[in-house]
């Protein structure tokens, strides 16, 4: 086994008197797809927050390569390699595509807080970007403002600014959320090419997507990870059966 | 967005912005007109150091003349001790004086106040204004209390036998200062700070997630922003030669806002557009009523309410049917508009003239003289006059205003179409 990528340690996470998180352990090696399963309000996304800096954590620690990054604000665990994408689109909506992808460019490639350098001479950047929206099939919407792109469009856009600074963690929470199945089949198409060499955390609902993609699964439920192992091993596990999928779900999901 | 932003057309933009500032005072060559411009020319430069908090990093300012005030007795003070110290420093350098001035202060302030952002900045921008404006009482070695700072532009080395005396001379120095920072400040749009600058004004939360520290981004914005507003008021302390508390106070931190916001805020050119407007109508206005900023107000609300992009908006919005060619077919309709807003204009300042009249100089009587007409303020005659003038214009605009639209928006759909094709 290779070195580890992310390291959960005993997290803890409580709101007020409510235990949200209670205990998480999570080794996700370097490399690996790795897909976070679980029922509603198992902590999924509120577990993607802990890790990325968007919420202090109340107990234990996170590792990122190695080096702990608990209770480091977003942007210094971004710069440290963790790219995360949001379940619900988040992007700059009056930025223009091309902007939207630029943003989230400009930091790895060195320019900082810059107020000397002109963005329309940065090449780098502008290679970058454009780029980025190749891989995203998004350059003929190029020019247009995110905030008018159709839901699918700005599903893409998310993963595509997530990428774009070159993070070798990416974090997608449900990213084929709302997507007809055949979005969802571009969706999962374009997470496997742009996590290609890269190790990828992936939150999903859709069973289909998390057994086509995850090279292990951790099982979510009540703010506890119960199990997590590969696919095959995930579907025969008679605990996960029982606490979240129900015995057929898997097999019929899977068909 | 604008015209500004494409290519390498702005070269040409500002190149003609050179000239017609060159040219201006030629053409408008009276004094009054000469003053007029050199206050829009910092007014400009205000404003856009505003707009930098406002339009461009979505901060709500309650208290930019801080800066600019500072800026301003910076420079009093400094063109003091040059002149008695006979120092070898020429006067077009010594707005720098008040840059460093606003920069040095928006330094200290905007590190506690860009903490926060959204509400808790406005009301920070509030509190540390009005600190300020009280400071400006109580340290009268600084401020010059009551009678201000006076000061001299002439006592400073002289180049090329320029003295700064005339009016005109301090116009090119304002109209070069107010050049260099208008394009300055465009630049700084175009840099990868100015383009984060908008990417946390439109969403703060996913900025931090791409590598950027929010609180960082605002800072920095607001430490450039108050080295233009500490320009602009050294630029305004060399015209006036005199700087009191005043302009630290919550008048000129309205008044900027005001200007940014009727100009537009959402286009670089529109605080650009507010400052000559308003600028001009708080000189010409003041001459002849007592109630010019009611009018500002009212079309600060008027603004607000019916075109939240400025009127530099408003003008953008038209250069789509300009490029294409169907800007002809909005004409009729508008051509309709003309009666209801000119009944409605003439209603309105009637009602304010008249009001304030018969308010505010009561003592002179009832007789005054509006729009080249003799009548008496307590008049029924006036009133019904006024109320048929409101009411007739309200109800014809009501009209008209659904065939403007139609008019704009079809005329917007086949430049759209001509485009495409």
């Amino acid at each position: 086994m290779s070195a580890s990528a992310l390291q959960l340690i005993d997290l803890h996470k409580s709101f007020g008197v409510t235990p949200i998180i209670r205990g998480v352990n999570l080794d996700v090696v370097q490399g690996e797809r790795h897909a976070i399963i679980g029922p509603n309000g198992a902590g999924k996304s509120t577990l993607f927050h802990l890790v990325s800096g968007r919420f202090p954590v109340s107990s234990g620690h996170v590792r990122l390569k190695g080096d702990d990054v608990t209770g480091l604000p977003p942007y210094m665990i971004n710069r440290r390699g963790l790219s995360r994408s949001f379940q619900v689109t988040n992007i700059f909506p009056r930025l223009s595509v091309f902007e939207n992808i630029r943003c989230g460019v400009l930091w790895s490639l060195g320019y900082r807080y810059s107020f000397w350098h002109l963005v329309e001479r940065a090449r780098d950047a502008r290679e970058r970007t454009d780029a980025i929206l190749e891989q995203i099939n998004l350059v003929a919407r190029r020019d247009v403002p995110a905030g008018v792109l159709s839901y699918a469009e700005q599903r893409a856009l998310e993963i595509g600014i997530t990428i774009a600074g070159g993070a070798d963690v990416i974090m997608l929470d449900e990213p084929t959320a709302g997507m007809s199945r055949s979005e969802t089949e571009h969706a999962v198409s374009l997470i496997r090419r742009v996590s290609e060499g890269k190790t990828l955390v992936i939150v999903e609902h859709d069973m289909s997507v998390v057994f086509d993609l995850a090279d292990r699964i951790s099982v979510l439920v009540y703010g506890q990870v119960i199990a997590t192992d590969t696919p095959q091993r995930i579907r025969g596990n008679a605990a996960v059966q029982e606490a979240y999928l129900g015995t057929a779900t898997v097999e019929s999901d899977h068909a | 967005m604008s015209t500004l932003a494409s290519g390498r057309g702005h070269y040409v933009v500002w190149a003609v912005a050179a000239i017609v500032m060159g040219v201006l005072p030629l053409v408008f060559s009276s004094g009054a007109s000469v003053t007029m411009m050199s206050l829009m020319g910092f007014a400009i430069v205000f404003a856009l150091s505003y707009n930098m908090l406002l339009g461009q990093t979505g901060m709500l300012s309650f208290g930019h003349a801080v800066y600019y005030g500072l800026g301003g007795f910076m420079t009093a003070h400094a063109l003091n001790v040059v002149g008695a110290g006979k120092l070898p420093i020429p006067l077009p350098v010594m707005p720098l004086v008040g840059g460093l001035a606003g920069l040095f202060f928006a330094v200290i302030f905007g590190w506690v106040s860009t903490k926060r952002a959204g509400t808790a900045f406005a009301m920070i921008s509030l509190g540390i204004g009005e600190l300020v404006a009280a400071c400006s009482l109580i340290l009268r070695g600084f401020f010059g209390g009551e009678g201000g700072i006076s000061t001299s532009r002439t006592a400073t080395l002289k180049m090329f036998g320029i003295s700064f005396g005339p009016q005109i001379q301090v116009y090119y120095l304002i109209a070069a200062w107010c050049l260099i920072c208008m394009a300055a400040m465009y630049a700084f749009t175009r840099t990868p700070l100015g383009r984060m600058c908008n990417a946390v004004r439109d969403n703060p939360e996913r900025a931090e997630f791409v590598g950027y520290s929010t609180q960082m981004v605002r800072f920095i914005a607001f430490c450039v922003s108050g080295f233009f507003a500490g320009v602009a008021g050294g630029l305004a302390a060399i015209h006036y030669e005199i700087v009191t508390a005043s302009v630290v106070g919550a008048v000129p931190s309205g008044f900027v806002l005001l200007m940014a916001y009727i100009g537009g805020i959402a286009f670089f050119i529109g605080p650009i557009i507010g400052a000559v407007l308003m600028t001009a109508l708080q000189i010409s206005l003041s001459d002849y009523t007592g109630a010019w900023l009611l009018y500002v107000g009212l079309m600060f609300v008027v603004v607000v309410m019916y075109a939240p992009w400025g009127l530099g908006g408003l003008l953008l919005m038209h250069q789509p049917l300009l490029a294409a060619g169907t800007w002809r077919r909005v004409l009729p309709a508008y051509a309709l508009a003309v009666a209801p807003v000119l009944m409605l204009t003439v209603g309105g300042v009637l009602l304010v003239e008249t009001s304030h009249h018969l308010m505010v100089k009561a003592t002179e009587g009832p007789a005054m003289r509006l729009f080249w007409v003799d009548y008496q303020a307590n008049s029924p005659i006036a009133w019904t006059a006024i109320v048929l003038l409101l009411v007739a214009g309200v109800w014809s605009l009501r009209r008209v205003a659904p065939k403007v639209s139609d008019a704009f928006h079809g005329a917007a759909q086949e430049a759209r179409q001509r485009r495409a094709a």
